[in-house]
């Protein structure tokens, strides 16, 4: 389940990529999770934010903040996409301040969610790496789809869909915005970053 | 999943949203008097469900049925949304590294790790991840319990899987473990030899604890054996409570 892992791409584009994820742990602190959730789903979406999401409730691209924020339970999972350092920072502070126990988990380049952390006086605890792809390697798409694809790591953002919206903005029928937010749709987390998707849309066009 | 014929009036619109390229169009045959219409290729389709949810039918075309074993196992590990009676969690997989910082699941000294069949968005059947199981546990590797794919396993001295679900495909599946630095080396051999017998990828994933001093032994485990390592991850940031003391 390390579904916001392996996202693939260039250290360029990777520079403004950041998941938050949060969940509790079913053998320890389950019980009454649900409403610290819900507080901590508040906390987060008052910065400014790409996407959320919960998987059984829906993302920004399927569902809507308010339902999602009504739907928390103790086994649920607050997921955010951040795409800016600083909002970034601001939002590792007040998860600290909230001091909710929830377990938190940031993904992006490693060594700026370490700085970022050291700044507001937190520590990494447990990492995780991903050691890339391997096996069949030639039947994975292109790079440039690649990369879009694996921003939804249940792999449910199809290749041919990433294609079709390529397609569709370079004959003017969807401006960018509108393709990553069809390509964003199927992801039910939320952990999908439209606007990294418009900025790698634009390869398609060279 | 299943395309109504009689509703399905063969736009191909859900066709570029399958994840794994399984639905396939018919061609109108003026011959035959059939009109156009698509169909799922039901050996390849991984019941995740993205055609019904998010392709927007506009002839209300696609349904989800009802599933039976071994086919229900599709669905488990292709749709998120289901939950895993064994993990209680959505998903593949489970809380791994997500919730370390007050299980402990991962301590000083050792390592984790997860090959992620069929990621990303290639699918894979069960019998991959066998022959993975099959080169790890005479390793001494002791698999994930609580993974669900670990629940499909026969012979636990083997590694043999329910002969029934062997041929079934699903989006991803993971095979995971924990275990002592000490054993890395002669792990991560045998996952770059199971990458050249399977007929499909799979995503390496590599947990490691920060160590005292701010050490991070996977980093020097990975470069030993020449595994290539992401610039990005995932980071758990301790703020969960109450924090696992380790004795």
């Amino acid at each position: 389940m390390s579904h916001t892992l392996h996202r693939c791409g260039t250290p360029r584009n990777l520079k403004d990529d950041f998941v938050i994820l949060s969940m509790s742990a079913k053998t320890v602190n389950v019980k009454g999770s649900g409403p610290k959730m819900k507080k901590l789903f508040g906390i987060l979406g008052k910065h400014e934010y790409v996407n959320f999401g919960e998987v059984k409730t829906g993302s920004r691209y399927n569902s809507e903040w308010e339902i999602v924020h009504e739907g928390f339970k103790d086994q649920s999972v607050v997921h955010y996409v951040f795409n800016d350092r600083k909002v970034l920072k601001n939002v590792l502070s007040e998860i600290k301040e909230a001091e909710l126990g929830l377990s938190v988990i940031v993904s992006g380049v490693i060594d700026s969610i370490n700085d970022l952390c050291q700044q507001v006086g937190l520590k990494m605890h447990t990492v995780e790496f991903s050691g890339g792809i391997l096996g069949k390697t030639d039947l994975l798409p292109e790079k440039p789809v690649l990369q879009i694809t694996t921003m939804c790591g249940h792999g449910l953002v199809a290749t041919n869909l990433v294609k079709k919206m390529a397609k569709q903005v370079k004959r003017g029928m969807k401006t960018l915005e509108e393709a990553a937010i069809e390509l964003a749709k199927p992801c039910m987390c939320g952990v999908f970053n439209t606007k990294r998707a418009e900025d790698l849309l634009k390869q398609f066009d060279k | 999943m299943l395309i109504d014929q009689e509703k399905c009036d063969g736009c191909s619109r859900c066709i570029p949203y399958c994840p794994v390229n399984a639905i396939l169009l018919h061609k109108k045959d003026k011959k035959k008097g059939v009109d156009a219409y698509a169909e799922i290729n039901r050996d390849e389709c991984v019941e995740c469900s993205v055609c019904f949810r998010s392709a927007g039918c506009p002839a209300n075309a696609i349904r989800e049925e009802e599933l039976g074993w071994p086919r229900i196992l599709r669905k488990a590990f292709s749709d998120p949304v289901y939950t895993h009676k064994g993990t209680d969690i959505p998903g593949r997989g489970t809380e791994e590294m997500k919730t370390n910082d007050v299980t402990g699941r991962f301590l000083d000294g050792f390592i984790g790790f997860g090959l992620e069949f069929g990621r990303p968005g290639i699918g894979t059947r069960f019998s991959d991840t066998e022959k993975a199981i099959k080169k790890l546990l005479p390793l001494g590797v002791k698999l994930e319990p609580c993974n669900p794919l670990t629940e499909l396993i026969d012979n636990p001295d083997t590694g043999d899987l329910k002969k029934e679900v062997l041929d079934e495909k699903v989006l991803s599946a993971i095979v995971e473990g924990i275990i002592p630095v000490d054993m890395c080396q002669n792990v991560f051999a045998a996952i770059k030899e199971i990458a050249q017998e399977i007929d499909t990828v799979f995503s390496l994933d590599i947990i490691s604890k920060v160590g005292p001093g701010e050490t991070i032994p996977a980093i020097q485990e990975m470069e030993s054996a020449g595994l290539s390592r992401a610039i990005n991850g995932k980071v758990n940031i301790g703020v969960g409570h109450p924090l696992f003391k380790n004795n």
